[in-house]
């Protein structure tokens, strides 16, 4: 029988676990803290832990980030581009940051910009919600919804049953003539939502717009 | 609308309890003198800078009956920082030249009047109920006359004007107290340790001959006089600069020749007896004469053995000469040449003062442990009269442990059988070990669990350390690795359940960040908050102000 165990082994490989400490716990309770202020409409409280995180870890966008998102909700539209453009610098791939900068864009009404930056936050984060929905929005005020329905799709993918995208995608397919499938989201959605009168007054539309459809295509057949 | 007050309405330590009790009776603020004296040593040496906190730790005690030795080590001039305090109770050696840590030590217990003695370094700090904690326990809960508690270890960023920036604050061990591994390696902090003045007479003082684990050697020498009581409460923190660090002990530690020296002076180090709680260990070495590999087998001896230990070497007189004079605890036996190996056993035998005897012969495969396996099944046996083969023990190079009195019995009934066989004929059941009694089985998973959680594998990791919590000591510890695995796996329900388990007994900042993520999940903020705070309280040092 050959017992074997490697506690010599064991003690330097503690050792080293203890050397890889975690730089990052601090900045994350105060990141924590600013993104739950923020979330219950406690912006100065918010603004003031980013600041510490900011001050704690300069090297990191989240903070720029949430200061953006709290500047955004004071409707300091310059305080947070200011605050969006910061956290870009500081992590190009940061999707929160382009959609901050989309969202200042589209309060300016500057939608053509405010397009480009959605999309570039979804290029980066396809399951970045705020993105989506403000994608929608801006395609909405611009009247060009080719290139959302391809990331409300991909969203739907990831999260089947997210009745926020549900809505907005149904009423895509509408207006894109895609009526059989605005139907079938329409009808998932009122299993998950019955009382959602929005959804069932558009699921009305949607089946007349088809029998309307069937009709003309009975009709053009017997024409022929 | 939240409270933001900062103040949790879950959580209390078991500090803050104790405190609000002693508010309600009124010892706190009188500064009341009740119990016995506890001096603190506090050895400095250039760090000026943080020499006033952890002296105003000290003094913020909720345990007021102290005599507080400051040593400075031939540093830079405190001599303002000390009298600033305007403390009888503070005693400051300024002494000009450097003599290191050890000689610092000394020369303050030289002076030291407590009862017991509790350290603090220079640059650490004590939360203001941490003496207390420990009296409390030596006194009153403990037959112990050692005791510790858990400190955290705060990583920084120190700024060009010497501040220190918080990074994180981690219990990275809370372990209950192992005899067995402090004689291999050390696991409890020296600034959270508490002990009797008196044992050091028994143990003898710092070592001045070695640079390095001087607390270790110190702690080590301790475990043969008492057991150690663990108090799994935080009472204070250590710091950890995140940049290379220019510790003294960490510096030396590089050495790595004089650094093996330096444990293999501390691993052999024996107190003067009589010891009460470690039982001696006799090897009696085997061989016809003292050859090269004789010579190398007894030098593995020396390196791989922790466990006290003295060598005899029965052979013939003409052999000591060639024996290497730094090599320690050899005690040479002289017999008759023309003697057979059974009877230098015997005459070696009588001569052992351990109560186990290791009879090993030259050429034996000297690996880690290559004893302590077998010895530690041998110490935990309840079976009365049994040994064990030791691991790589074969036909040709048989190597055992055994109880003294077993063999000494088996010798004197049957004096003209072989060892090996007059064992057998007394009924002495020699037996190989099984893997359930090997040592270190916490270490061993603790090393599988930290392994998966290097590969990212964190389901693997969450297991092992929910395992270890439901079958080992260390709870709490486990708990909080498990509860950390658990989120990076993506159990965050297990997660908070595993946090809250811990924050109710004893939050750190780990646990509560952890939990609050799951609320925040949860969306119920006001709780995610309210733990947040209480996290950030202890990021931010509001613990030291507590009292």
């Amino acid at each position: 029988m050959g017992i074997t165990h490697n506690n010599a082994e064991t003690h330097a490989s503690n050792r080293r676990v203890d050397e890889q400490h975690d730089s990052t716990q601090h900045y994350e309770v105060l990141q924590e803290l600013g993104d739950c202020y923020a979330s219950v409409g406690n912006y100065a409280q918010a603004q003031q832990y980013y600041e510490k995180a900011a001050v704690l870890s300069p090297d990191e966008a989240g903070p720029y980030v949430g200061l953006g998102v709290v500047s955004l909700q004071k409707n300091l539209l310059y305080d947070a581009e200011i605050a969006f453009r910061v956290a870009c610098r500081l992590d190009v791939n940061s999707a929160k940051a382009y959609a901050g900068l989309a969202m200042v864009a589209q309060e300016r009404a500057d939608y053509k910009q405010a397009f480009e930056m959605y999309l570039k936050s979804l290029e980066l984060d396809t399951n970045n919600l705020i993105a989506l929905l403000g994608l929608f929005q801006t395609s909405c005020q611009m009247g060009s919804f080719a290139k959302v329905i391809h990331y409300l799709e991909v969203y739907l993918d990831m999260h089947p049953g997210d009745t926020s995208v549900m809505f907005p995608l149904a009423s895509l397919y509408m207006k894109d003539g895609r009526f059989e499938e605005s139907k079938k989201i329409l009808l998932d959605f009122l299993t998950l939502d019955e009382n959602h009168k929005d959804a069932a007054n558009l699921l009305e539309e949607v089946e007349h717009s088809l029998a309307q459809a069937k009709q003309e295509t009975q009709t053009g057949t017997r024409m022929r | 609308m939240l409270d933001t007050s900062g103040k949790s309405k879950n959580y209390e330590s078991p500090q803050g309890a104790r405190r609000r009790k002693l508010k309600r009776s009124g010892a706190l603020g009188a500064k009341k003198i009740v119990g016995p004296v506890v001096t603190v040593l506090v050895p400095t040496f250039n760090r000026r800078r943080y020499l006033a906190g952890a002296l105003a730790s000290v003094l913020r005690q909720s345990y007021q009956n102290l005599q507080i030795i400051v040593i400075n080590d031939g540093g830079e001039d405190v001599i303002d920082t000390v009298h600033s305090f305007n403390d009888q109770r503070l005693i400051f050696i300024d002494r000009k030249e450097n003599r290191g840590k050890a000689y610092s030590l000394n020369e303050a217990l030289s002076l030291a009047e407590g009862k017991y003695i509790a350290y603090l370094d220079d640059d650490d700090l004590y939360y203001p109920s941490h003496i207390e904690t420990l009296v409390d326990v030596l006194e009153n809960k403990s037959d112990c006359q050692v005791a510790y508690s858990d400190l955290y270890k705060v990583y920084c960023n120190v700024c060009p004007d010497g501040s220190r920036k918080v990074l994180s604050k981690v219990v990275e061990i809370s372990r209950d107290f192992d005899r067995f591994l402090m004689l291999y390696y050390n696991h409890v902090l020296h600034v959270s340790l508490m002990h009797r003045r008196d044992l050091l007479e028994k143990t003898g003082l710092y070592n001045e001959n070695i640079n390095v684990l001087i607390d270790w050697d110190t702690a080590r020498r301790l475990v043969f006089f008492s057991d150690f009581h663990h108090v799994p409460e935080i009472t204070g923190e250590f710091y950890q600069p995140a940049e290379d660090c220019d510790r003294i002990s960490v510096q030396r530690r590089k050495n790595e020749k004089e650094y093996t020296k330096n444990i293999f002076t501390i691993r052999t180090t024996r107190p003067a007896k009589p010891w009460t709680k470690l039982k001696d260990m006799s090897i009696i070495f085997t061989t016809e004469k003292l050859n090269k590999q004789a010579g190398t087998t007894l030098g593995s001896i020396w390196q791989r053995t922790f466990y006290p230990y003295e060598v005899y070497l029965p052979m013939p007189v003409d052999n000591f000469e060639r024996l290497n004079s730094e090599m320690p605890n050899i005690i040479p036996v002289p017999v008759n040449p023309s003697s057979s190996q059974s009877q230098r056993i015997d005459t070696a035998l009588a001569r052992c003062k351990g109560e186990y005897i290791t009879i090993v012969p030259s050429g034996f495969p000297m690996r880690e442990f290559w004893v302590e396996d077998s010895l530690y099944a041998l110490v935990n046996s309840s079976a009365k009269t049994e040994g064990f083969e030791l691991e790589d023990s074969t036909d040709r190079l048989w190597a055992l442990v055994v109880r003294k009195n077993d063999l000494q019995h088996a010798r004197k009934s049957f004096p003209n059988l072989p060892v090996r066989e007059s064992l057998s004929a007394a009924g002495i059941k020699i037996r190989r070990l099984q893997p359930e009694e090997i040592p270190f089985q916490f270490d061993q998973l603790l090393h599988e669990g930290r392994s998966a959680e290097k590969n990212g594998d964190w389901s693997e990791a969450a297991e092992i350390f929910e395992y270890i919590t439901e079958h080992h000591q260390n709870a709490l510890w486990m708990k909080t690795l498990a509860a950390k695995a658990s989120f990076n796996a993506g159990s965050h329900i297990r997660a908070a359940k595993l946090s809250r388990e811990v924050n109710q007994q004893r939050p750190t900042v780990d646990t509560l960040l952890l939990e609050a993520k799951v609320k925040r999940e949860e969306k119920d903020l006001k709780s995610a908050i309210e733990l947040l705070e209480k996290a950030e309280q202890i990021l931010e040092g509001k613990e030291l102000l507590w009292a």
